[in-house]
């Protein structure tokens, strides 16, 4: 619908009022609206603007009215706090260690400590003569075995512990040990801080000094008083003073984790139920065994360690002194040519005496040779002749050695040109045939035989046929006198050699005069091969 | 567990300990009155929907106001002093009693028990002396220790008042 306003004068001002109702009816309530939310739009700016302002005052309004922020916020905290570790483990780490640490060692070492006690009661106890002793006791009279343990061995036993406000003596949390059955707690507690005041009252000490330990019967009840609170622990037996310390650590713990709580206490306990780990950790057993056996056991440990490393270390001495010892000794007596007859051993040195044959090794070096280090060895050694076959032997080859080299170094001279014996080379015979019977003895005894070879030499003057000739003459003169006292010609190995391998001397005249000769070389073979025969 | 101290206070003789003895949980003889001083019973009473402990500390009477043990007023969240009906003096020395207590503890829950109210013929007190025995701002109860009159009354009104109490509870 199309609405024209008319022009006419006479009705102009009329239609335009009429046009405006018209408009109004059409279209007002949709303007209206459009104010309304344009209106809405801006005021939700401003609210947007105060926000940071009021933000605070807000949560602290509604926090105080209900718990619904808590709970709309809980999960977009979680959510945050998961995403801030996720992206800064390390920061996060950092910021709670000062929590963290303290606690994890403290749990440790409560649980290490519970540990080791409990093992080394176990221990103790069930390996002890004590605690054989005292199972059979506890059969014998049918007394349970732990009351059995404690009767005997008992040395204390914290068996209650009251914390008490010190102002109203009211009991605030109070423990006490299995099988001890305490009733009226609250009452005796109340009566103990009576007590206390009572006896301060009546003694007035000018320092302000409290009843701090009062014994009935076995039974000790040892007061710790704080400002607001008292740790009153009942002991059976006799405490030490690290009790004490333990007692007052655990007073102060409880003034600092309770400070608001004693306080403000007006006879609500409930919240100190959380004290009970902190009280029942005075609650503790020692028995003999922990105790003054621990005590024994571990001055023992301290010296068993060293007592028994020296133990150790003089008995490996010892062991190692009578192995070399005894090696010692049966290497000597298995040598031959040494007798031991009398053997004695000191811490430095080592007397062994007996009998010794002169060509046997001496003793230090039989036994170094066995790889054994000794200490000095002392003693007297009488020389004997031993008939072991192997230092007979050995004897033997000595003779032959030394009678060898004699006859090696004998030369029969001869004139120049000539084959003739002269009275000199008959003399040099006559000397030489004493030894080569001697030799032949030697070497039966060591089991072989000698051969005597006889070198023929010449000067180098003259022909080499003549020389040849001549050298070979000269060996057989030599060897025909042999024969002729009865040397068995076989054993004799001439062995001309005229000028082809000549003796050396410096002077040409003493070399020619040398040459002129007929040299020995012994030529022994024996059982075992000696040095000598292989020459 | 909510636990009260509450001290019974009185000259010797008004019949404290009697009132309450047949009432309450006891441990300890009587003979701690005339040694330590003090001797202290529990009362299990109900307030609303809680259980209160009363711990009564039961002073030692004596003649003379003087000989309250401060130490064992010291903390107590609630007071009853007993007078003895009977005996006028008794009551005329609620007073000087009363403000060495409050003295010591300011204002607290207290209670007047006027004792012995069986023995009618030698009831010495008139309503009027009965209104202002013990000063203003206290209140009062008859009680006989022989019929129980009163006495668990008492008991339950010192613990409302002390459960009630701002500066006692939190």
């Amino acid at each position: 619908m199309i609405i024209e306003p008319s022009s006419g004068d006479t009705n102009g001002e009329s239609s335009l009022a009429e046009f405006d109702t018209l408009r109004r009816l059409l279209v007002g309530p949709e303007q209206s609206r459009i104010e309304e939310l344009s209106d809405e739009i801006e005021s939700k700016q401003v609210t947007a603007e105060d926000l940071a302002d009021k933000l605070p005052e807000a949560i602290a309004l509604r926090a105080g009215r209900d718990d619904h922020l808590g709970r709309a916020l809980g999960p977009t905290f979680e959510t945050a706090m998961r995403e801030s570790i996720r992206r800064h483990p390390d920061e996060m780490a950092a910021a709670i260690f000062p929590v963290l640490g303290p606690a994890i060692r403290k749990s440790i070492a409560e649980t290490m400590a519970a540990l080791v006690r409990s093992i080394n009661t176990a221990v103790e106890q069930s390996l002890s003569i004590n605690g054989l002793k005292w199972r059979i006791e506890s059969w014998r009279t049918g007394v349970p075995y732990p009351e059995i343990v404690i009767k005997h061995a008992l040395v204390y036993r914290v068996e209650q512990a009251f914390l008490i406000h010190t102002e109203t003596g009211i009991l605030l949390e109070h423990v006490s040990a299995p099988d001890v059955n305490v009733a009226d707690a609250d009452l005796i507690s109340g009566m103990m801080s009576a007590i206390q005041d009572f006896v301060h009252d009546s003694f007035r000490p000018a320092e302000g000094g409290r009843l701090r330990t009062f014994s009935v019967g076995e039974h000790t009840v040892q007061v710790e008083a704080g400002p607001r609170a008292l740790l009153a622990l009942v002991i059976r037996g006799q405490a030490p003073d690290t009790l004490l310390q333990k007692q007052q650590d655990t007073l102060e713990t409880i003034h600092l984790e309770f400070a608001n709580q004693l306080a403000e206490f007006s006879g609500d306990s409930v919240e100190f139920a959380a004290a009970r780990p902190l009280l029942e950790s005075c609650l503790e057993t020692v028995v003999s065994t922990d105790n003054a056996g621990e005590k024994g056991r571990l001055v023992w440990m301290k010296w068993a360690l060293p007592v028994f490393l020296i133990a150790a270390v003089i008995a490996g001495f010892w062991i190692r002194s009578n192995m070399r010892w005894n090696r010692s000794l049966a290497a000597l007596r298995a040598e031959p040519g040494i007798v031991v007859v009398d053997a004695s051993r000191g811490w430095s040195r080592w007397n062994i005496s007996g009998l010794k044959d002169p060509i046997a090794r001496q003793p230090e070096a039989v036994i170094s040779s066995s790889g054994i280090s000794s200490p000095p060895i002392v003693g007297r050694w009488e020389p004997y002749l031993s008939l072991d076959p192997s230092l007979v032997a050995l004897r033997a080859r000595h003779s032959l050695d030394s009678l060898t080299s004699f006859i090696d170094n004998e030369r029969i001279m001869f004139d120049a040109g000539s084959a003739e014996l002269n009275p000199g080379a008959l003399a040099t015979l006559a000397g030489i045939v004493g030894s080569v019977s001697r030799l032949d003895a030697a070497a039966a005894a060591s089991g072989g035989n000698v051969k005597l070879q006889l070198t023929g030499r010449t000067d180098p003057s003259g022909a080499d046929e003549t020389n040849a000739a001549l050298a070979e003459r000269r060996v057989d003169a030599v060897a025909k006198w042999l024969s002729s006292i009865g040397i068995d010609p076989s054993r004799l190995v001439r062995n001309p050699v005229a000028t082809s391998s000549p003796l050396e001397a410096g002077d040409p005249a003493e070399r020619a005069r040398i040459n002129r000769s007929v040299s020995f070389k012994v030529q022994a073979t024996t059982a075992q091969a000696t040095p000598g025969g292989q020459q | 567990m909510i636990q009260k101290k509450i001290c019974m206070v009185g000259v010797y003789g008004t019949g404290k300990t009697c009132l309450v003895q047949q009432f309450v949980h006891s441990i300890f003889s009587v003979k701690y009155l005339s040694t330590v001083g003090v001797k202290i019973d529990r009362k299990q009473v109900k307030v609303g929907d809680e259980d209160v402990t009363l711990l009564l500390w039961d002073l030692e009477g004596r003649d003379g106001t003087r000989d309250i043990t401060p130490s064992y007023i010291r903390g107590a969240h609630g007071i009853i002093y007993v007078a003895d009906g009977t005996r006028r003096e008794t009551v005329d020395q609620l007073s000087d009693i009363r403000t060495l207590v409050t003295d010591a503890l300011g204002p607290i829950p207290s209670i007047i028990a006027l004792n012995k109210v069986d023995l009618t013929d030698e009831w010495k007190l008139s309503e009027s002396d009965e209104k202002s025995a013990g000063g203003e701002g206290v209140h009062r109860l008859r009680t006989s220790a022989k019929t129980g009159e009163g006495v668990e009354a008492a008991f339950q009104w010192l613990a409302e008042a002390t459960m009630a109490n701002p500066g006692n509870t939190r």
